[in-house]
């Protein structure tokens, strides 16, 4: 595996940006997907 | 285990050392050796964070925390993506921008010297100890299941670590992280195809069935400080417990200094609080298939085998006769989970799993029975927990991929046991040898010690394993041991970000948490250990701005500037 040469400090504050949103959105999904195995099947 | 198990398990620890050593070019400088000359992208810097977190204990003790306790304990992990988010935007731009080596460098360019050395004692303490334990959880448990002396699982484990990690520095510690990493999540995701393939009852009545246990209730809103895992111990304890792992444990900070820039050392954390509770998740619901697989094909009255055979040994006659009580009431219990998951009306179904959670609180009294002869005989705690999901590998996957299994176990306590030992070599020769013994030593010197001082870390360790082995939730252990010093080293971080503290404040501040903390710990055991956090870091912000604020204000002396 190689490395590729670093991105420029915009497109690595942009890249974070985006990744950050990509967490929340994740963690949204991933509560929900617990929440709903309580509610459904919990006891 | 069959031939051709131990054949992948082989083949994995020289493809690892072999890999390692050839990873080692360019770590022919102490930047090299401890920072991999701050080269690495952000994706193989993520990778390594999330490897060196998933321990071992992560491998075996969490599906058995599933199995046994359901999917609660994912709770912990809540704190973790906002820790992240936290760090990327206060102490990581800090400690990358400052071009330090350890985090503890930093502290005493912002305070003074003794405040530097004692959060670095601290480390080397809590740490040097706690890599024991990431050892000893696969040793003890590898032992047990192939009968062999936890001396040689503990060097099975640790020896090839050692010679990596010596070798090639950060940068065979980072590469094997990431190849450690795909292994550790294809050997979970393979149990999870064998589940599905295997379980006797479709998906939604498996979910039933764990329902009807307890085992979904991911979510416990109480705000009960008694409660070890609840919504808010998770989000508010975990936020502080993750904010001092990642931000000030040295076996954290000293992979994103490998990375590039600032910003690919945020993307690096971030990458941890994408996937950290979707893949604790996935663990614990392994765990919970587990549980719901074995109400239908009967699992070992006790799954540790050595225990098991010491039982059979010296009690032979009393251990059938519970055994054959043990196969009466598991067939009972079969057909009452498979009545629950059957039932169509809901009156059906709420009699049918009231028979069912009887027959399962019969089923665990006769396990707690075992257990209690198990610990008689042996003198050892009997808590098997942590071979749950090792009995079931080796019993139910196919040939070759149950060795799969064992090399991640093994992958994944090496992952972390790499990551630490490079850390505190780090620490031992920054901190310490290079600060106080030989300050101006040349590279080739301190890189030469570097080795000599990771190989005695390693040694350490794997003593320590070998004691270590009868603690209990080995999970726990871990988890305790950092949460003694971690929230009061966070309150030294904190204070370090804000401009009126001072070393003083800073150095009496910590003195002060981690004996509060030591207070509640034996004063009020009843507060549950993520809370500690909260109170070390508390407390050491509150003392140290009010030291802060009386007497002169010190500069740091000649003797305490590096």
């Amino acid at each position: 595996m190689s490395e590729t040469p670093p991105p420029s400090k915009s497109e690595a504050r942009a890249k974070f940006r985006r990744t950050l949103v990509q967490v929340l959105v994740v963690q949204a999904v991933a509560l929900a997907v617990l929440a709903f195995l309580q509610i459904r099947y919990g006891s | 285990m069959h031939w051709l198990n131990w054949v992948v398990v082989g083949v994995y620890l020289v493809y690892v050392v072999v890999d390692g050593i050839r990873k080692s070019k360019g770590t022919d400088s102490l930047a090299g050796f401890f920072v991999a000359n701050r080269s690495l992208s952000w994706w193989v810097v993520g990778l390594s964070v999330m490897a060196t977190q998933l321990s071992a204990i992560t491998m075996i003790g969490t599906p058995g925390q599933g199995a046994t306790d359901g999917i609660r304990f994912v709770q912990f992990y809540f704190g973790l993506p906002i820790a992240m988010v936290i760090l990327g935007v206060t102490l990581v731009p800090f400690l990358h921008g400052s071009g330090v080596y350890t985090a503890y460098e930093y502290l005493e360019r912002r305070f003074d010297a003794k405040t530097r050395s004692l959060t670095a004692f601290l480390f080397l303490l809590s740490r040097g100890m706690a890599a024991g334990t990431i050892i000893a959880a696969p040793g003890v448990v590898l032992s047990a299941i192939f009968g062999i002396p936890l001396s040689w699982a503990v060097a099975l484990i640790g020896v090839p670590t050692v010679i990596y990690t010596m070798v090639g520095g950060v940068q065979a510690v980072a590469w094997a992280d990431v190849k450690q990493m795909f292994l550790i999540v294809f050997a979970l995701l393979a149990i999870v195809v064998v589940l599905i393939v295997k379980m006797p009852v479709n998906p939604d009545d498996a979910l039933r069935i764990a329902g009807a246990t307890g085992r979904l209730e991911t979510f416990d809103f109480s705000f009960d400080l008694t409660e070890t895992y609840t919504f808010w111990s998770g989000i508010i304890g975990g936020t502080f417990l993750m904010l001092s792992y990642f931000g000030t444990d040295q076996s954290q900070v000293q992979r994103y200094l490998t990375s590039r820039s600032i910003d690919e050392a945020r993307s690096s954390l971030l990458m941890s609080a994408y996937w950290k509770i979707p893949l604790q998740a996935l663990v614990l619901l392994v765990g919970i298939g587990i549980f719901v697989y074995y109400q239908f094909v009967r699992p070992p009255l006790l799954y540790n085998p050595a225990h098991e055979q010491a039982v059979v040994d010296t009690r032979g006659a009393e251990y059938s006769a519970l055994q054959e009580r043990y196969e009466e009431m598991f067939s009972l219990r079969s057909d009452a989970a498979l009545a629950t998951a059957n039932a169509e009306a809901d009156t059906e179904s709420a009699a049918g799993m009231e028979t069912f959670l009887e027959r399962e609180a019969d089923i665990q009294g006769i396990r707690a029975e075992a257990l209690t002869m198990a610990e008689e005989v042996t003198g050892e705690s009997s808590r098997d927990v942590n071979y749950i999901i090792p009995r079931f590998a080796l019993s139910e996957l196919p040939i070759g991929l149950a060795g799969l299994f064992i090399a991640g176990v093994i992958a994944a306590a090496m992952s972390s046991i790499s990551s630490e030992l490079n850390s505190l070599a780090t620490t031992s020769i920054i901190d310490f040898y290079r600060r106080w013994a030989r300050p101006e030593g040349t590279d080739e010197h301190y890189l030469l010690v570097s080795k000599g001082a990771t190989a005695f870390w390693g040694l350490f360790a794997c003593i320590v394993a070998t004691y270590a082995a009868t603690l209990g939730s080995l999970i726990e252990v871990v988890n305790r041991f950092g949460s003694f010093f971690y929230g009061s080293i966070l309150g030294v971080f904190l204070l370090a970000m804000i401009p009126w503290a001072k070393g003083r404040g800073a150095f009496y501040g910590l003195i002060a948490g981690m004996s509060f903390v030591g207070f509640v710990n034996f004063r009020m055991p009843e507060i549950a250990f993520l809370w500690h956090n909260v109170i070390g870091a508390v407390t050491v912000v509150v003392v140290g701005l009010v030291l802060s604020g009386f007497g002169p204000r010190n500069a740091p002396s000649a003797s305490d500037t590096a």
